[in-house]
């Protein structure tokens, strides 16, 4: 027999009445100053307790059973059939154990949702949309990038042509995605390359100076194709709000304050991700020199004049090779298909 | 019957207790694929209210998660149709995005409406009464105002959305009553403009001295690195004055919330402060930050502990006196939106 002590509110008046309740025979029975009631415990339903919060009963009418005997509650609870998820939750929380199983669970799961899941979904949803989108914010991009950190080109215009005309001859024998090649200066890039949303393939003064010979600006522009074809910039910008829309669900309703420190773990993502593309834009690269017979020893030379990247080894959530073992496949013989 | 007993609001949660059940939330909801979040919130609101005392009584949440799923399914249905429309035709989005303005007041009032008919102190519901009508001027014709105000409108927008609550809010059979002017409004959004001017400023002589430089011949890029100073700067200062503002106006308008309004006998004494809020929020952040979010449930506790602690309600010798109102049942569609297209309603 289960027996404990409350206030009884009758849902007609705030006035608290103490009672004492008792579990006997399949019987809820509430005795008070004044007050008898018995209940059929399924004409009760208690409410499952959280934490050490107060319980409380619901009984007909309105009627409301409060108590602190969160015990004498449980045990209630698991008398009166109803089999909800929470008597289960309950367990759960009533074991540090359990919680610190929920905490790893939990990580793993995010983890392997925005590690595999976000990049998947935005793969998919990148091929979907309409490429129209694509161009518009490509074009919006490269607009931003032009009043702020890009200004034109100092090569000489035969130079840029006679880059541009060969590329447009490797692309007549061999599929490329659509493209569009321009050339810029930029101060705040150095030499670099990047494909934006839509193809535009922007190719800096720094990089067509550092190279040897045009074979390595094609082999740069290859790999940038290579982000073109599977649609990089989009995929990346969908992965962001992906992994925003994770995290946000996952912390919940704090408020914006939080926000910030909810956009940390997404940097790192952000890197992890950027990571897993280089290595695509570097298969592409690689096969498409391959048919190009252009030598892949090429864009192994001006990876590492770029010297960038030399020192990464890991990243907390990608584990991709820095440049050596990135330059590794482009040095072997190559195949002249 | 003397009127002047204080009852101080108690928060008895600890943060330990608290990361439990969230930690299991979270768990049990990513497991489910989101489902589980209907009983995540149902059991969240549970332990808030039933750790929030008054007169040594518990707050009650009478949801169900049925209730809250359903209503959770609706709005992110409704959410889909946006995004997926938006995607494929933005002509289509536009008319939704019209479709959801007009529908709007409706899901205010039916939001507050919820949130007030789940709630229950000594066996006695709350209500909100307030109507569509009224929620579609304030939330509709005087917010297309702000932009012809130039936002000088926005004090009186939250007066009128604070009274629209305060106004209408009834517990049992009694009807609660806004006694407050719009007048201390400006004073704080006054001030809280004034916060602001400085980061502003920053970012302002920033623009202008790149374009300054660009018109000097300086290449663009050489111009944004110059002034990237004040840029980063003012971004930076930006971001903590818009915590300090919003936690001053937080503080400050919770004050003026519950000081100017009587339920029946009842009354209340809030006496929050703006820098002990900011305290709060920014050590929250910090502290958020630094532990990768698990601090998190002891920072919704510091800041429920601070709100109760700072609110005091006045009233007769007992609170047995009021007497129940008409049961209404409620669905939970307009809330779920609300909370989903983070629509920021009432206090927090």
């Amino acid at each position: 027999m289960t027996a404990f002590s409350g206030d009884l509110f009758d849902g007609r008046s705030s006035q608290a009445h103490p009672v004492s309740a008792s579990l006997d025979a399949g019987r809820l029975h509430i005795t008070g100053k004044d007050i008898a009631l018995v209940y059929q415990l399924d004409q009760i339903d208690v409410a499952p307790p959280v934490g050490a919060a107060r319980g409380v009963v619901h009984l007909p009418e309105g009627q409301e059973l409060h108590s602190t005997d969160l015990s004498a509650l449980a045990a209630l609870s698991s008398a009166s059939a109803t089999n909800r998820p929470e008597r289960w939750a309950r367990h759960l929380e009533s074991r540090l154990g359990y919680a610190l199983i929920a905490l790893v669970v939990s990580v793993l799961v995010m983890f392997a949702g925005l590690r595999w899941g976000v990049p998947a979904a935005a793969q998919l949803a990148a091929h979907t949309l309409p490429a129209g989108l694509e161009r518009n914010i490509g074009e919006e991009s490269l607009t931003l990038m032009d009043k702020f950190s890009l200004s034109p080109s100092r090569l000489p215009l035969a130079r840029q042509q006679s880059l541009t005309r060969q590329l447009a001859a490797q692309c007549g024998k061999q599929a490329c995605p659509p493209y569009t090649l321009l050339f810029r200066n930029s101060k705040l890039f150095g030499a670099n390359a990047m494909a934006l949303p839509g193809g535009t393939v922007v190719v800096t003064d720094a990089l067509v100076e550092l190279a040897h010979n045009d074979a390595e600006i094609l082999a740069v522009i290859a790999h940038e194709l290579g982000h073109v074809e599977h649609r990089h910039s989009l995929r990346l910008a969908l992965q962001s709000i992906g992994a925003g829309v994770i995290l946000v669900a996952v912390t919940g309703d704090i408020g914006s304050v939080t926000d910030l420190a909810a956009g940390l773990p997404s940097l790192l993502l952000q890197n992890g991700y950027s990571r897993d593309m280089e290595r695509e834009a570097d298969t592409y690269a690689l096969a498409w020199l391959n048919a190009a017979c252009i030598p892949p020893r090429h864009f192994a030379d001006i990876l590492g004049r770029l010297g960038k990247d030399t020192t990464d080894s890991t990243t907390l959530l990608d584990s991709h090779p820095g440049t050596q073992q990135r330059i590794e496949p482009f040095l072997a013989s190559h195949r002249c298909i | 019957m003397s009127n002047n007993k204080q009852y101080p609001m108690q928060f008895t949660g600890r943060g330990s207790e608290y990361f439990v059940i969230w930690i299991v939330n979270i768990a049990l909801t990513l497991l489910t694929l989101g489902i589980y979040s209907a009983w995540a919130k149902v059991r969240t609101m549970r332990w808030f209210y039933g750790h929030t005392l008054l007169d040594n009584q518990t707050f009650t949440y009478l949801a169900t998660p049925m209730q809250i799923l359903k209503g959770r399914l609706i709005a992110l249905a409704a959410l889909v149709a946006y995004y997926a429309a938006s995607f494929y035709s933005p002509m289509l989005a536009v008319a939704l995005m019209i479709v959801f303005l007009i529908a709007l007041p409706w899901i205010v009032v039916s939001s507050l409406r919820f949130h007030a008919r789940m709630s229950a102190y000594r066996g006695l519901r709350f209500d909100f009464t307030g109507s569509v009508g009224e929620a579609a001027r304030i939330y509709i014709g005087l917010s297309l105002l702000i932009f012809p105000t130039l936002g000088l409108i926005l004090p009186y927008l939250a007066y009128r959305q604070l009274k629209f609550i305060a106004d209408n809010t009834v517990y049992g059979q009694t009807a609660s009553r806004y006694q407050g002017t719009s007048k201390p409004f400006w004073g704080v959004y006054l001030f809280a403009l004034v916060l602001m001017l400085l980061p502003i400023g920053i970012l302002a002589l920033g623009i202008f001295q790149i374009a300054q430089m660009k018109t000097a011949g300086m290449p663009p890029e050489v111009a944004m690195a110059a002034a990237g100073a004040s840029l980063f700067g003012g971004a930076a200062l930006f971001y903590l004055m818009t915590l300090v503002a919003g936690a001053m106006i937080m503080a400050r308008t919770a004050n003026l919330f519950y000081n100017a309004t009587t339920i029946g006998p009842v009354g209340f004494q809030s006496s929050q402060r703006a820098r002990d809020l900011i305290w709060l929020y920014f050590s929250n952040l910090v502290l958020i930050a630094l532990t990768l979010g698990i601090f998190i449930p002891w920072a919704k506790v510091r800041l429920a502990r601070y709100r109760a602690g700072r609110l005091t309600v006045t009233g007769p010798e007992n609170l047995s006196e009021f007497t129940a109102g008409q049961q209404q049942g409620s669905t939970a569609t307009g809330a779920e939106m609300a909370d989903l297209f983070d629509l920021n309603i009432g206090l927090t």
